[in-house]
């Protein structure tokens, strides 16, 4: 692939690209190379997450338009684009939260089977089974980290001492910070570092026992050696659970994700999904001419 | 004074030759005049302070000298006798305060959970804006109403009420005439309820979006997130409210003293008459005694002030922790 | 090839035990249950919530209202020009007004206002100004003042002024007020010469320009809303205010809330009309000027935006 030096742009982390003929190349490589490493899917499964022509805008301003996407049962699909395409509107569609955003969702989300936004169907039911991991570690201040990891448990109306105790053990292991914190069990979350603090989030969203894990750019308020944790966390932990990752960095996409959708901003600042497909497959050779443009960093 | 004036500068910038006539004018008479009066202000506004401080201490020293430190809780008041002590009224004000407080919590934290959590927007913002005006309203106001309107209908319907619930004679009991520490302490709650709303509205109001929304992607309710994530989460800064509403409520004195019965006697019964101290001040200070007399009411408001201003310090440092730990939490240690 | 070890032995943890997908799933069904079961009660323990923080609103609203409504029902009656213009007569004639009243509050809160402007004014650009311990300190004995009981501060003005000039009068009247007003006015003043942007001002005095000048055009001229608000509702303090009065005027008829003292304790029927009205028109004024301090702090919120 020869391609004219593209010029020094950032990734979208604000961590200049090195000038490289090769660019998109790289991003391919290690695309590939984690592909290589991880277990094939099961063709037969049936989809998780199926979104269909699905818009959500605020009043007369669209945020992001028209999405039709399958996200695969187990198996990290990242939604990869530069800030602004409606990648964390999307996301945040699929458990409900625009309800309180006053945000509007038109065309259908089903999750496992369910109609997310079905008549009669419950908000809480949804996000009960949906876990989310926002951008910036928000473990509740006031509560210790057991307290933390269960408080979706209690939420949901389950007081057994020994189902909180066990669930929690469970989700701090996935989490890979029972360890580090099983001897302060009372202690006030907040003293954690950022890093353990994210990963509380993680332990308390999955002690539900959800079926899809949502993050929203989990790392990007982390130190890189908190991040690389979180990434072999997401790929340790993605046979067992449905993982979808917003992040705006291709090669953490690249890194830990299975499948991608590239949403870019369409002409008129609306965010439109661009591709979609086998990350190692999108990196290398893209099918829309916007994609190969941005993954080669000439847009973005 | 140098007088350099631009025909007669060595140097051709222009710059030079404004910033010199700059400095010229700063040097000059307009530019000692103002800076002279910031520091006269600032130096007036100190002298206020310190003789604020001094001149209540000389005219309580006469009080204290003859009573010593005592005078604080000493259990007497009796002008006839020289007897003074401020005992009673301490307990008096704390009495009333503590009684609307417990009234007021409740209710002005629930009215600020609805208003800032659970009203629709449409509705929330004129009914803050209003209750933020029904603090203005002068507490002399508040004393007539509640002297003219509440006492009566205290005496005729609401005390009698309390004392037959069998358990709450315990605090109830007695004639009930109307004015006494019962009725102080519902026109002080009444007083102090749009400080509470709204102090506690902030605090509820600064309370993360990220724990509200970290409640409601596991699951939760609205109220939920309202009971378990929102109240805790403004757990200080609803005290730091609650510290400051109780630091006015001690200095109410006026609304007080028309409706609490003037009596410096030991309160047995929530229905009966009592006194605080801002209430003694007002209505002893006409026929107090010069001298001794008037040295101890002069004494009351040392003991007032002290009182007021240790609450309203610990609110206020309430309200700086609140404010630090909102801070702390932006800056994420790695 | 799924990976034979969890992810928890691959991340250096111990396993818990062989069977973790079917605990898993059981786990998963005991949430899901639990969460379908209990979602019946916690709506309802919701809307019990939601409905006792509105009874809480209504139930302490209720008293503010009732006595506003009390207020100008009971006070409206009395209301005529005559009230406005006549002074009072002795009990029991007729054709009374509160004319000195409303004049003596006037002049009282009009000097008062005459010292504390200026003197918040100006300690508040000195506060601004400067970082020093000095500052911090007189900023901090403001805060304090601003929780002095209104009737401390009237014996202040007693011991201070009266007995200094060996009579009551209305000068010790507006000092008490005046210096109930200027912690207020300091701190109002301060915060609104604070929300100017302060590159502004910085500029200005990088270009050499005295501090007086950037100062003038400026700071102030920016604050200016946030001034003017400020000291309204300072304003509205200061003519409520009773128990400073007490202590420090000659007579009774010098200011309205003084009367309403007096009148609304008198148990003559003239007596309390005149106290209810005169009531009324304090609040409507007190109200007025809060109005107002809040709408020219609403059109600076709105012109920053």
């Amino acid at each position: 692939m020869t391609d004219d030096a593209p010029m020094i742009t950032t990734d979208g982390t604000g961590e200049a690209l090195a000038p490289h003929p090769a660019g998109a190349s790289t991003l391919g490589s290690v695309a590939t190379r984690s592909a290589a490493t991880r277990s094939v899917p099961d063709p037969l499964a049936p989809p998780a997450i199926t979104l269909e022509h699905v818009t959500v805008s605020f009043g007369r301003q669209c945020a992001v338009r028209n999405v039709t996407l399958e996200l695969p049962t187990r198996q990290v699909t990242a939604f990869v684009g530069p800030s602004g395409c409606g990648k964390t509107t999307l996301l945040r569609a699929i458990n409900r939260l625009h309800d309180q955003t006053g945000g509007r969702v038109q065309g259908s989300i089903h999750v496992g089977g369910l109609d997310v936004y079905g008549a009669g169907i419950r908000p809480e039911l949804v996000r009960g089974r949906i876990g989310m991991v926002f951008q910036r570690p928000n473990p509740f201040p006031t509560m210790s980290i057991f307290d933390n990891v269960v408080a979706g448990l209690r939420l949901n109306g389950i007081r057994k001492k020994s189902l909180l105790r066990e669930a929690a053990e469970v989700a701090l292991h996935h989490a890979a910070l029972w360890d580090s914190v099983k001897d302060q069990l009372r202690e006030p979350a907040i003293r954690l570092s950022g890093g353990q603090q994210q990963r509380l989030c993680i332990a308390r969203a999955l002690a539900v026992e959800p079926e899809v894990l949502l993050m929203d750019e989990p790392c990007s308020a982390l130190d890189p050696i908190a991040t690389a944790k979180i990434e072999d966390f997401i790929t340790a932990l993605s046979p067992e659970i449905t993982i979808v990752l917003v992040t705006h960095n291709m090669f953490q996409a690249a890194r830990v994700a299975e499948r991608v959708a590239i949403f870019l901003l369409g002409d008129d600042r609306v965010g439109e999904l661009a591709e979609t497909g086998p990350t190692a497959e999108v990196f290398t050779s893209p099918f829309d001419p916007r994609t190969k443009a941005y993954v080669e960093g000439r847009v973005g | 004074m140098s007088s350099i004036s631009p025909g007669r500068l060595r140097s051709s910038d222009p710059a030079v030759g404004v910033r010199d006539t700059l400095a010229r004018r700063r040097r000059g008479s307009r530019g000692r005049v103002y800076s002279a009066s910031r520091w006269i202000a600032a130096g007036l506004f100190a002298l206020l302070l310190v003789s604020l401080v001094v001149s209540l201490a000389t005219g309580a020293d006469q009080a204290f000298a003859h009573s010593g430190i005592g005078f604080v809780w000493s259990g007497t008041w009796n002008p006839a006798a020289s007897e003074y002590g401020a005992g009673i009224l301490v307990v008096g004000t704390l009495v009333t305060t503590g009684v609307a407080m417990l009234l007021v919590v409740p209710v002005g934290l629930g009215a600020a959970a609805f208003l800032s959590e659970l009203a629709p927007r449409w509705l929330a913002g004129p009914l803050s804006a209003a209750i933020d005006l029904l603090a203005a309203i002068p507490s002399i106001v508040v004393g007539l109403w509640g002297l003219i309107v509440l006492s009566p209908l205290f005496a005729r319907d609401v005390e009698p009420a309390l004392s037959s619930v069998p358990l709450a004679s315990w605090f109830f009991h007695g004639h009930a005439y109307g004015p006494g520490i019962l009725l102080a302490s519902v026109v002080l709650a009444v007083m102090t309820l749009p400080t509470v709303v709204a102090l506690s509205r902030t605090a509820l109001g600064g309370v993360a979006v990220a724990d509200r929304e970290a409640a409601l992607a596991l699951g939760a309710t609205r109220w939920q997130v309202v009971r378990r994530a929102v109240i805790p989460g403004a757990r200080s800064g609803i005290a730091a409210a609650i510290t400051l509403a109780m630091g006015r409520a001690l200095g109410e004195s006026i609304a007080v003293a028309m409706v609490i019965g003037n009596e410096p006697s030991i309160p047995h019964s929530l229905i009966g008459p009592g006194a605080t101290l801002g209430s003694a001040i007002i209505n002893q200070f006409a026929e107090a005694n010069p001298g001794l007399g008037a040295s101890s009411i002069v004494a009351l408001a040392v003991v007032l002030l002290a009182l007021t201003v240790a609450v309203n310090l610990g609110g206020q440092a309430l309200l700086r922790a609140n404010a630090a730990r909102l801070l702390t939490r932006e800056r994420i240690p790695s | 090839m799924s990976p034979a070890v969890s992810p928890a032995v691959a991340l250096g943890g111990v396993p818990l035990d062989a069977d973790d997908g079917q605990a898993a799933r059981r786990r998963r069904e005991l949430v899901q249950r639990a969460a379908r079961r209990s979602l019946r009660r916690r709506r309802f323990a919701g809307r019990t919530g939601v409905l006792a923080c509105l009874v809480a609103l209504l139930v302490g609203l209720a008293p503010l209202v009732a006595e506003l409504g009390y207020t100008v029902d009971r006070g409206v009656g009395g209301l005529s020009l005559g009230f406005f213009l006549h002074a009072p007569t002795p009990p029991g004639v007729p054709g009374g007004g509160i004319s000195t009243a409303i004049a003596g509050t006037a002049q009282i809160v009009g000097l008062a206002l005459a010292i504390s402007v200026p003197l918040g004014l100006f300690t508040a650009l000195f506060l601004y100004e400067r970082r020093g311990r000095l500052a911090g300190v007189l900023r901090f004995g403001a805060d304090v003042l601003t929780g002095v009981p209104s009737i401390v501060i009237g014996i202040f003005a007693y011991e201070l002024v009266v007995r200094g000039l060996h009579h009551f009068s209305d000068l010790a009247a507006s000092f008490a007020i005046a210096v109930l007003m200027v912690p207020i006015m300091i701190r109002a003043d301060e915060e609104a010469m604070r929300t100017v942007p302060v590159d502004l001002w910085e500029a200005g005095v990088a270009l050499g320009a005295p501090r007086s000048r950037v100062a003038r055009s400026v700071v102030l001229r920016g604050a200016l809303p946030g001034l003017v608000a400020g000291n309204l509702l300072a304003v509205a303090r200061g003519v409520g205010e009773t128990a400073p009065l007490l202590f420090t005027v000659a007579a009774p008829t010098a200011a309205m809330t003084l009367l309403i003292f007096s009148e609304g304790s008198q148990a003559l029927p003239a007596a309390q009309q005149t106290a209810w009205t005169t009531a009324f028109v304090l609040l409507a004024f007190v109200l007025v000027l809060s109005v107002a301090s809040r709408a020219v702090a609403w059109g600076l919120t709105r012109k920053a935006r």
